[in-house]
């Protein structure tokens, strides 16, 4: 199936599923910000950058209340969500990211939490020319319900999943030979990023990178945390304990393994205590360790670290770092 | 989930951020802004936990008043009748100067101008002070006589087109990580970088240049590194002939600072300095930047008037890419200053002291005005002690953990009559007041914050505030109210207008023209644009005024009772006495407790070793803490942060006083240092 929507199309599609779903879309901020938003707080902001905040915080979010511990010990669970979440505006590789999680948190003991807040949820990219100033986004091609390829002006639906078949029941088809252009596009541009990736990948797992690079890299390090906070493939948690009115409200708050008190132990000794340990941890997590894990990188080139990294030491810019130094 | 823009509440580098709220009342998270000028979409470990603490259990949620030694809740009326009563009593009976009022560089600038108001008009003295008494002092005394304002006279963004950054007495990462980090960035580009810091902080791994002087010998360093541009011929003439004036005072001055003996004073190497003259005298753009290292001494005024000399010798100011930019800590002490939370003078630094401005301000209010210039806060504990000062009135400050000589403060504290407390969590400090009130968080009022680069910009409110806690502006309209004054402002925005039509530099400043961005001043009037740059054709006295300091040491120093130099600041995960950080999670875990940093060398020789317990013991008082064994701090120093209350780096402190600017003389002291 391939339908083809235009503006009037796309707002009614979006406006369906507003009543049936909590829907976010991508809207900027009066400062510039482009985030997901609740549908109709704003005006929808459908080209731009990737969307600032990780999209699979809608799964898993920053600060999350699990339960109330009473004084004699009684449990009561936090807020089970109640209608269903849709994603709509979400690139490729923020599909893949969530995809990505998706697999982790399935993984034996499978996530209660992250399950129900993703069961249900509705996921619809926008891909194409949906980048900024219509730059070309690579496609998709799956991971999601419903894929909507940005033309030049319309959109071309292509489902996914019998979901997105039902969401674009009764509109007009689309031309295929502009679907091909797309993919032309796409196969045109090939991905020079995930070939960089690849080869810093490949001296990171090959131990070729010394320790000396990966001080260097720590001195630059200012242990904001803002990488991990800002990766969708980041699924490190800590619990926090609040104790208010007798009660003990648990919650699970995102984690950073560039803090040094992440792997200290009770008797202050860290097997990771400089920046140099943990940045290497980092990156060797990514582009290592997840491969033997889960057989892919961690990385999935959302860029957002390298856009937060007050110093420069995202893993692009890193990787770059490690194949202009260290490659043959 | 709803999305807030607005500042974040620690450091003066001003970063904004969206505090994200679940729409009922509870913050989740944080977000910076993307399109922020200093920011960038960046934040540092803090600005990402802004939110951690808001909704802390211990929040004070209602007004205490102590009845037979307990603090106990009260309604709102009875709390401030009780402060309003008994304020009036002691000034009946004491004089109007027997009442202090300290106020705080957390709050925003309305609040700021509507405490000072109070105290001058509402209560008639002129004893108001806040903690920037403790940390730019002694910027405003100095840059206000050598160049006619304290302010930074540059902005961040003039990092991108420098060719060299000096920082002294700043550990800019840790304390100011949005700027350290764009210092690093110009390092990366090919800017070249000198740290003169005795630590060996963050920013030095990068220096082209680490200077480890002994603290408290700026001044001799500078003086040498000045002698020497002179010697190399390496002074900007054209600039020195045209723009500034006493220079042959200076040139006097500095025949006696040879490389030799800067070298002895200092513990550099001649060479050393040699070479920082060399690169500061043939850098086509640098920028000076510094902050508690410079102005934390009893000789913190002549530290900074070196720096400014320096600047004018080398011709960088008034231009892109140089200036004098002392780099302001809370996120609101710019403002605060600038509102004029300060004994002598009234916003905008116009002077109590001269009549015009008086009137000025007696015409707008009501009510005339007393005319001789209030005590210091670091002066009002000795007047407490001795009886002259009979009531404080704390809002959000902390003296107790925070100001040097921890014991001279409770002692002064204690004498009180009477003593109000306004916070958001209780405090050591609030543990001591006759009354407790509730203050809401930034994060649940309307304001503005001015950051270290003259920038005013909004804070909003994202959430209400806990129980019964109130605006600080409403506790303070509230106050004046009660003084006979008019106060009923509608919010913030109309205090602003007040504020703006009383203040030159802020002339044209108002809440519609800072909905979508931010203004530096001066501002004066409503279309003018701001100011990024100080001092372009002219400094804003006429002159660039060299001012001759001569070296003066630290008042204490080692000795074979007390054979180690103390120096004390914060680290990059807490802020201050830890109210908000130790309450925020992720933070306090990082850094659970109080420790001391203590070379190797020294280490060995007092038998410690790392993470042990040790005693840390000055003339003034004693703590135990952790031992962190570094070489971060230099052989002969040790370190301490004062976060932490159950470690109080100022139960050592030296509450030695700078002359002019009454600042303490927080990093330098004597101490002994023993395994427990």
């Amino acid at each position: 199936m391939l339908k083809r929507l235009d503006r009037s199309a796309l707002e009614k599609l979006l406006a369906a599923l507003a009543t049936e779903f909590r829907l976010l879309t991508p809207q900027r901020l009066a400062d510039g910000t482009r985030l997901l938003r609740p549908h109709g707080e704003g005006a929808l902001a459908l080209q731009g950058e990737p969307v600032q905040r990780k999209p699979t915080e809608a799964f898993f979010p920053q600060h999350d209340p699990l339960m109330w511990i009473g004084a004699q010990g009684e449990v009561t669970a936090c807020d089970p969500p109640v209608n269903p979440l849709a994603l709509f505006g979400l690139n490729a590789a923020d599909l893949a990211c969530i995809a990505f999680t998706d697999r982790f948190f399935a993984a034996p003991p499978a996530d209660d939490h992250y399950q129900a807040r993703r069961q249900g949820a509705l996921l619809i990219g926008l891909t194409g020319h949906a980048g900024p100033g219509g730059e070309f986004l690579p496609l998709a091609e799956g991971l999601c319900d419903l894929e909507l390829l940005a033309l030049r002006q319309d959109w071309l639906g292509v489902p996914w999943t019998a979901r997105g078949e039902d969401l674009l029941a009764g509109l007009p088809d689309g031309d295929w030979a502009e679907l091909e252009n797309l993919q032309e596009t796409g196969r045109a541009r090939g991905n020079p990023l995930q070939e960089l990736l690849e080869s810093a990948a490949g001296l990171v797992a090959s131990e070729s990178v010394p320790d000396d690079f990966w001080r260097e890299i720590g001195d630059r390090c200012i242990l904001c945390s803002g990488c991990n906070l800002v990766c969708p493939t980041c699924t490190c948690f800590c619990v926090e304990d609040r104790h208010e009115q007798g009660a003990t409200l648990r919650s699970r708050v995102w984690d950073s393994c560039q803090f040094d008190a992440f792997m200290r132990e009770a008797s202050g000794h860290n097997p990771l205590g400089s920046e140099a340990l943990r940045t290497r941890r980092r990156i060797h997590h990514k582009l290592a360790a997840d491969v033997t894990r889960w057989g892919e990188f961690g990385c999935l080139l959302c860029g957002r670290c390298d856009r937060v990294c007050p110093t420069g030491i995202g893993i692009q810019a890193v990787a770059a770092k490690i194949l202009a130094r260290f490659g043959s | 989930m709803t999305a807030t823009l607005t500042t974040c509440p620690y450091c003066g580098t001003g970063c904004m951020l969206y505090l994200l709220s679940d729409g009922q009342g509870r913050l989740v998270g944080v977000e910076p802004s993307s399109g922020h000028p200093v920011g960038r979409g960046q934040l540092c470990v803090k600005g990402w936990n802004a939110h951690a603490f808001v909704h802390h259990p211990d929040r004070l949620r209602t007004p205490l008043i102590r009845r037979r030694g307990t603090l106990v809740p009260a309604g709102w009326d009875e709390a401030l009748n009780l402060i309003h009563e008994r304020f009036r009593q002691i000034a009946a009976a004491h004089g109007p100067d027997s009442l202090v009022f300290l106020s705080s560089a957390k709050v925003g600038n309305e609040e700021n101008y509507l405490l000072m108001k109070l105290a001058r008009a509402g209560y008639g003295t002129n004893n108001i002070d806040h903690c920037a008494r403790l940390c730019h002092s002694s910027t405003v005394t100095g840059l206000v006589e050598t160049l006619g304002s304290g302010a930074m006279t540059n902005t961040v963004a003039c990092l991108d087109e420098t060719d060299l950054v000096l920082v002294i007495g700043s550990n800019t990462t840790e304390q100011h990580p949005l700027i350290g980090s764009r210092i690093l960035q110009a390092v990366q580009r090919g800017c070249r970088l000198i740290v003169a810091d005795g630590r060996r902080i963050k920013l030095s791994r990068h220096a082209d240049l680490h200077l480890r002087h002994r603290n408290g010998t700026d001044v001799a360093l500078l003086n040498g590194i000045m002698q020497q541009i002179l010697e190399l011929g390496l002074e900007d003439r054209a600039f020195v002939d045209a723009r500034t004036e006493n220079f042959s005072a200076l040139q006097q001055s500095l025949a006696a600072f040879k490389p030799d003996r800067v070298a002895a004073i200092t513990g550099l190497q001649a060479d050393e300095i040699i070479a920082a003259a060399r690169m500061l005298g043939s850098a086509k753009r640098a920028m000076l930047f510094y902050a508690m290292g410079i102005t934390q001494h009893s000789h913190g005024v002549d530290n900074v008037r070196a720096v400014s000399n320096l600047a004018l010798l080398t011709g960088n100011l008034g231009r892109p890419g140089t200036g004098v930019n002392p780099l302001r800590g809370q996120n609101n002490v710019q403002g605060a200053c600038d509102m004029g939370a300060l004994p002598d003078v009234l916003t905008g630094y116009q002077k109590v002291a001269e009549p015009a401005v008086r009137e000025q301000f007696a015409a707008t209010w009501g009510r005339p005005l007393p005319e001789r210039p209030g005590l210091m806060a670091t002066h009002a504990y000795d007047a407490a002690l001795a009886g002259r000062v009979r009531a404080f009135f704390i809002l959000g400050e902390n003296p107790l953990l925070s100001e040097a000589n921890q014991a001279h403060v409770a002692k002064a504290l204690a004498k009180l009559d009477f003593l109000v407390a306004v916070d958001i969590f209780p405090t050591e400090t609030s543990a001591l007041a006759d009354v407790v009130l509730p203050a809401a968080c930034y994060a649940e009022k309307e304001g503005t914050f001015t950051s270290t680069e003259r920038r005013v910009q909004r804070f909003r409110r994202a959430l209400a505030p806990p129980g019964e806690a109130r605006a600080d502006w409403e506790i303070l309209s509230a106050m004046l109210e009660r003084c006979g004054l008019p106060a009923g402002y509608a919010g913030p925005a109309q205090i602003m207008d007040e504020i703006a039509a009383v203040t030159p530099s802020y002339g044209g400043i108002s809440y519609p023209r800072l909905e979508e961005s931010s203004l530096q001043w001066p501002c004066p009037d409503r279309f003018h644009p701001g100011t990024s740059i100080l001092h372009r054709q002219s400094c804003t006295r006429g002159k660039g005024h060299f001012s001759p300091v001569d070296y003066r040491p630290a008042r204490e120093l080692p000795d074979a009772a007390y054979p180690l130099l103390l120096n004390t600041g914060r680290t990059g995960t807490h802020w201050h006495t830890g109210t908000m950080t130790r309450r925020s999670h992720l933070l306090d875990r990082e850094e659970p407790s109080a420790f001391v940093e203590i070379h190797p060398e020294d280490a060995l020789q007092h038998a410690i070793h790392d993470r042990q317990q040790v005693s840390v013991e000055s003339r003034r008082g004693r703590v135990e803490v952790m031992a962190t064994v570094t070489d971060r701090v230099p052989p002969g120093q040790v370190f301490m942060p004062f976060h932490f209350v159950e470690g109080a780096a100022n139960a050592l402190t030296n509450n030695a006083l700078d002359p002019e600017s009454g600042i303490p003389e927080f990093k330098v002291c004597a101490v002994r240092i023993a395994p427990c």
